[in-house]
């Protein structure tokens, strides 16, 4: 009867999720706008998660330069380096790593806020108060991820390609023209649009996810803890699934 | 407030810095797809485009000179590639440049060429339709190198025929033996000194001929004379006379001989007995001795001649004399 729970209980938190997800939908066109709220947690999240992506975006840029020279070496195309790893970095590991990066740091942190303040009973408050709690606290942060995702992931390929051509530059020389130009002459929009189109998905599951879990955590400090564990690695999860469902899109309309 | 006012601050200059990147980008690669700018086609009807795809490249004499716009379908044979160029190649392309379809690289994407001809056209316009090239395929080509690769299968194996045929051949023991080449110098050095020797020989020969032209020397006068001639003749005549004698001389010394040989055969006639006879042998002998006999007594005589009184004077001047001649000769 494992499984029948298990199975039960998946299906019972994917309705939920779906039905905290429509609430956000119904709720973000209505007056009144929690515009300063939403400035303020773009700027949190957003801006304070720059140079953490910054970092990562330039390392694997590099790593994946260098990882994939020898391959190349062995064909005798390095000189397609640029064109491989533009690509690469463009179409999937750019929005991938970055959404995952920012799952980590933002799911986590508003998982842990909104479920402490769901344990000191401040969302209670609030409500009581005539805030809308969720207006306030979910429609405002989940904007916020969807929106400061993808400007991370542009800005993240931007600094993995400078990571790319730092990687190229290692083993031999190539100017940032001829770099420049490799990559743009591979790219095309079928590259670019959808990779950027996927980040707001992504932005919009980790956005939810988190709120979800810090909304719905359960009693005491485990709880907290808890929805700030499970709500990283749901919304990691989701990425993934949203990226399959991406690409069997792009697929579908003959982007790829 | 001052706080925030700073923090929207930076959050704009990341959200613009964002954009701005995604605009760029999006500008980019627009502009290498040619999706913005004055757009100016051409056509070119092939028959097969091997692979080539919309937003493939387009290259005039090897630089990026557009892309192509659309391929269709026009019947079963037929097939119309629209091909973008740019605006900066567009002035320089003429209506009798050829397009192909070509590789980018060894294995890349597939791509237009566009090769000016070697005459000068008019500048193409819009819409004109280029003229092809038809694009080398690879299986036509594979099929094409089987064949020749049969050929030289079949060829190679009677090579090998050939130099094993060769090989074992005994003409090539020549080419090792290295006295044939000696033999071969001292045979040129022979056939070196009997060419200078028949020079000198025709030199000689020459000045002889032009000697006997002038009636010169013996072998002149032996042509050129006519005097000579008619001794010739007579000679000639002379010696045929001589030889009509001998002739006969021969036939009589050949019956005296036949005689000679019958008459031995028959025991009989004087030959015989001189060559045959015994007793004729034995009674020349005795005559032979009865004559020594009679000479030695006749030399007894001439001894006791010597040393009577009556010739002793005679004999003792002719002494006187010998002895005087040997003694002038020794003086």
């Amino acid at each position: 009867m494992q499984f029948g729970t298990n199975t039960r209980e998946f299906f019972d938190q994917t309705g939920k999720i779906s039905n905290f997800a429509g609430r956000f939908f119904s709720s973000v066109a209505k007056p009144r706008f929690e515009t300063a709220e939403f400035f303020n947690q773009c700027f949190l999240i957003g801006y304070k998660s720059l140079a953490l992506i910054a970092l990562t975006a330039f390392i694997m840029g590099l790593v994946l330069t260098m990882q994939l020279r020898p391959s190349l070496v062995e064909y005798g195309v390095q000189s397609q380096l640029p064109v491989m790893v533009g690509i690469a970095i463009v179409r999937e590991i750019g929005p991938v790593i970055t959404a995952l990066i920012f799952a980590g740091k933002i799911a986590s942190s508003i998982g842990a806020e909104l479920g402490s303040m769901k344990v000191t009973e401040q969302i209670d408050a609030m409500d009581v108060s005539g805030t809308n709690p969720y207006k306030y606290l979910v429609t405002t942060r989940v904007i916020a991820t969807t929106l400061m995702l993808p400007v991370l992931t542009v800005l993240g390929d931007a600094v993995s390609l400078f990571g790319a051509y730092i990687g190229v530059n290692i083993r031999s020389v190539t100017s940032f023209q001829l770099f420049f130009t490799q990559v743009f002459q591979s790219l095309s929009y079928g590259d670019l649009v959808p990779a950027v189109i996927k980040t707001f998905f992504f932005g919009f599951a980790v956005g939810i996810i988190g709120c979800y879990k810090g909304y719905f955590s359960s009693k005491g400090t485990r709880g907290v803890g808890s929805s700030a564990n499970s709500a990283v690695v749901l919304s990691s999860v989701l990425i993934f699934v949203i990226d399959l469902l991406a690409v069997q899109i792009t697929d579908l309309l003959g982007l790829n | 407030m001052a706080n925030t006012e700073i923090n929207n601050i930076k959050l704009g200059i990341l959200v613009i810095s964002g954009l701005a990147v995604l605009v760029f980008s999006l500008f980019l690669i627009g502009k290498n797809q040619n999706l913005f700018g004055g757009s100016f086609e051409l056509k070119a009807r092939f028959t097969n485009i091997n692979g080539l795809m919309e937003g493939n490249n387009v290259w005039y004499s090897g630089i990026q000179a557009g892309t192509i716009k659309n391929i269709k379908l026009l019947n079963d044979t037929v097939i119309e590639v629209t091909i973008r160029i740019d605006k900066d190649i567009k002035s320089h392309i003429r209506s009798n440049a050829v397009a192909s379809i070509g590789t980018e690289g060894l294995m890349g994407n597939k791509i237009i060429n566009i090769t000016p001809a070697k005459s000068n056209g008019k500048i193409a316009s819009a819409g004109d339709i280029l003229p092809v090239q038809k694009p080398v395929n690879t299986d036509d080509l594979l099929q094409t190198l089987s064949k020749t690769n049969n050929d030289i299968a079949v060829i190679s194996g009677t090579l090998r025929e050939t130099v094993l045929r060769i090989s074992r051949s005994p003409a090539l023991d020549l080419l090792d033996d290295k006295t044939i080449g000696r033999s071969l110098r001292s045979s040129l050095d022979n056939v070196n000194s009997a060419s200078a020797n028949a020079r000198l020989m025709t030199r000689t020969l020459n000045e002889l001929m032009t000697q006997a032209k002038k009636g010169k020397g013996v072998a002149g006068a032996f042509l050129s004379d006519t005097g000579m001639a008619a001794n010739m003749k007579t000679a000639i005549t002379n010696f045929k006379l001589a030889s009509q004698n001998a002739n006969r001389l021969t036939v009589h010394l050949d019956s005296l001989a036949l005689q000679i040989n019958y008459d031995l055969h028959k025991d009989q006639g004087i030959y015989h007995l001189l060559l045959k006879d015994t007793s004729m042998n034995r009674n020349f002998s005795l005559s032979l001795d009865n004559i020594r006999k009679g000479t030695d007594g006749f030399n007894q005589n001439m001894e006791a001649l010597k040393h009577s009184f009556l010739f002793r004077g005679y004999f003792k001047k002719q002494a006187k004399e010998a002895s005087k001649n040997t003694i002038k000769s020794g003086n």
